[in-house]
């Protein structure tokens, strides 16, 4: 209910001209909010930061984890629990919570980070306010919080592994990147691209909250990214049809996505007799 | 030449066993460095939100890792600015109640999927599966003018409504029901047990586990929750403690100790529930993500 006949109400009123106000009248416009977005260069630098959203998130979000994941694998289990325990707290953190302690951190005249690079004879980085910095800051935090989630998905794959293929491979005279690279690996490949198609389908979405909090869009929308687009159409300028086409065109997207990557898992995904 | 070929093996042996036991000991020692790093990425800001929030103002920007004169200032301070013992009891509210609502029509509806065959079953649970992929972002105007329809904005059953049922609840125990064993549903059956009895009194209490690993996710992804209450709040009074910090950082500019103050406070919960319960806590979360 909350759904899908929001859904539909999205489509249709992505058709009209509203200002959200019951007393005001909502006028047909037709295609023209359609062909309003995609004449925005707005949209397009949006959609641009997306894709770099999710390019600067797969490493923090997939490759350190699984670093992390084998690496700790083989430590004691005492060090494997205490690392394992550590990197999770930011998942549990609030997104808003987290936002405000990286800002207290991160603010250019009194926060940690700048008087440490201060301290070291440098000039303060604006993390939040420089449009070159910006998106990279927001990235890094929102990997923060996912590093943990990844790291537990990635070594609960990993300790499923049968030690026994790993046993033969060590006979046969394996070292031990060989048994990463020849065994580990292609074992783990089918939730590393699990974990790779949540962050291309979900990444800009976690990040929201940081650019809410932490930029609102800015500086010069270059931190906005799709879905912080939408909010802003909805909700700041009080446009409905705005809103609700670009929420339409979000979902079509989206659901093409979606299905083109989920057919490329069934395909490629390695299986484990 | 016969005892030089025999010694030399045994010459080189000790050699190349020295030589790898050394140096995984420095790769375990750069591993450890790099982990401890990371490590210190991961819980350092959570933990100078602690130390910040015991800072009085005057110490506040000190670079020193512990609060040198700790006080509870930041705290008052937080609690005059905003109702922030109303605003946790909303969030307790809402995090509970949504829990319960979850975990019953998530019971109730899981027990029909995976019990029932019933027409377009299979194409009704594709539908309710797929409602966890749909972004938030694409349905909140509806949403947010439903909301307003019916006169409920800026109120903490608002925030519960669309809480009310999940996806991923219901597509976690519809998972758990199929692997429980069929002989045991039969042998109720025979004995003349309802469906009713047969779902509370052989199913539920026998998938403890996952229903509390269940609880513990919603309860602490309810308690973080932005968005949605992002979209009703009006009045601090009826809204939740994430939504406090976050007008403390508009409205009251930068009073860095009395956020990190109402940080701790809003995080203090999720972190006790964590540090109890932290296996659960995180099987909890892992399973969500592996379907």
């Amino acid at each position: 209910m909350w759904i899908y006949w929001p859904l539909v109400d999205a489509m249709r009123l992505s058709f009209y001209q509203w200002n959200m106000l019951p007393t005001s009248p909502q006028i047909f416009v037709g295609w023209e909010n359609y062909q309003r977005i995609f004449a925005l260069p707005k949209f397009w630098q949006a959609l641009r930061n997306t894709g770099v959203y999710i390019l600067g998130l797969l490493p923090l979000a997939v490759l350190i984890p699984l670093a992390i994941a084998i690496y700790t694998h083989d430590l004691p289990e005492r060090w494997r629990n205490i690392y394992r325990a550590i990197i999770f707290v930011p998942m549990i953190i609030a997104p808003v919570v987290a936002a405000a302690v990286w800002r207290w951190l991160l603010d250019p005249s009194y926060g940690l980070t700048n008087q440490a690079i201060k301290g070291m004879g440098l000039d303060p980085v604006k993390f939040l306010s420089d449009p070159d910095v910006a998106i990279w800051t927001v990235i890094v935090i929102t990997g923060w919080k996912l590093m943990g989630f990844s790291t537990l998905i990635l070594s609960a794959a990993n300790a499923n592994i049968n030690p026994t293929l790993i046993e033969a491979a060590r006979m046969d005279g394996a070292g031990k990147w060989e048994i990463i690279r020849d065994v580990r690996l292609p074992l783990l490949s089918s939730t590393v691209l699990f974990l790779v198609v949540m962050t291309i389908l979900l990444g800009a979405q976690w990040s929201f909250t940081y650019i809410n909090v932490l930029t609102g869009g800015g500086p010069l929308g270059a931190t906005t990214n799709i879905y912080y687009l939408l909010w802003d159409f909805g909700f700041s300028t009080m446009s409905v049809g705005w809103g609700s086409a670009s929420a339409v065109i979000l979902f079509l997207g989206f659901g093409v996505v979606a299905f083109v990557l989920f057919r490329l898992i069934d395909r490629y995904s390695f299986h484990d007799n | 030449m016969t005892t030089d070929a025999l010694a030399r093996p045994a010459l080189a042996r000790p050699a190349t066993l020295r030589r790898i036991s050394t140096q995984s000991g420095l790769n375990t020692a750069a591993g450890h460095l790099l982990m401890v790093l990371l490590s210190i990425f991961c819980l350092f800001p959570v933990y100078w939100m602690l130390v910040s929030s015991f800072r009085p103002a005057n110490t506040l920007f000190e670079t020193s890792l512990w609060p040198t004169q700790p006080s509870l200032d930041n705290y008052t301070r937080a609690i005059d600015a905003i109702p922030i013992a109303r605003m946790l009891v909303n969030t307790l509210v809402f995090s509970a109640v949504s829990t319960v609502f979850q975990l019953l029509t998530g019971i109730l509806a899981a027990f029909a999927f995976a019990r029932w065959r019933f027409p377009l079953d299979k194409l009704v649970y594709t539908a309710v599966a797929l409602t966890w992929l749909v972004p938030f972002q694409v349905v909140m105007i509806p949403n947010y003018l439903l909301i307003a329809q019916m006169g409920l904005l800026d109120s903490v059953l608002a925030l519960i409504l669309p809480n009310i049922a999940a996806a991923l609840a219901i597509m976690l125990l519809a998972q758990a029901m199929r692997g429980f064993p069929r002989e045991v549903i039969e042998a109720a059956r025979m004995d003349g047990a309802s469906n009713w009895r047969i779902l509370w009194e052989v199913l539920v209490p026998n998938l403890r586990g996952t229903i509390a690993s269940l609880a513990i996710l919603i309860f602490i992804s309810t308690w973080n929750e932005y968005f949605w209450p992002l979209l009703l709040s009006r009045t601090a009074e009826n809204s939740v403690v994430q939504i406090g910090i976050q007008m403390f950082m508009t409205a009251e500019g930068n009073q860095w100790g009395p956020l990190m103050a109402a940080s701790t406070l809003a995080s203090l919960p999720v972190l006790v529930i964590y540090i109890v319960l932290q296996r659960q806590v995180v099987q909890s979360f892992m399973k969500s993500g592996i379907r």
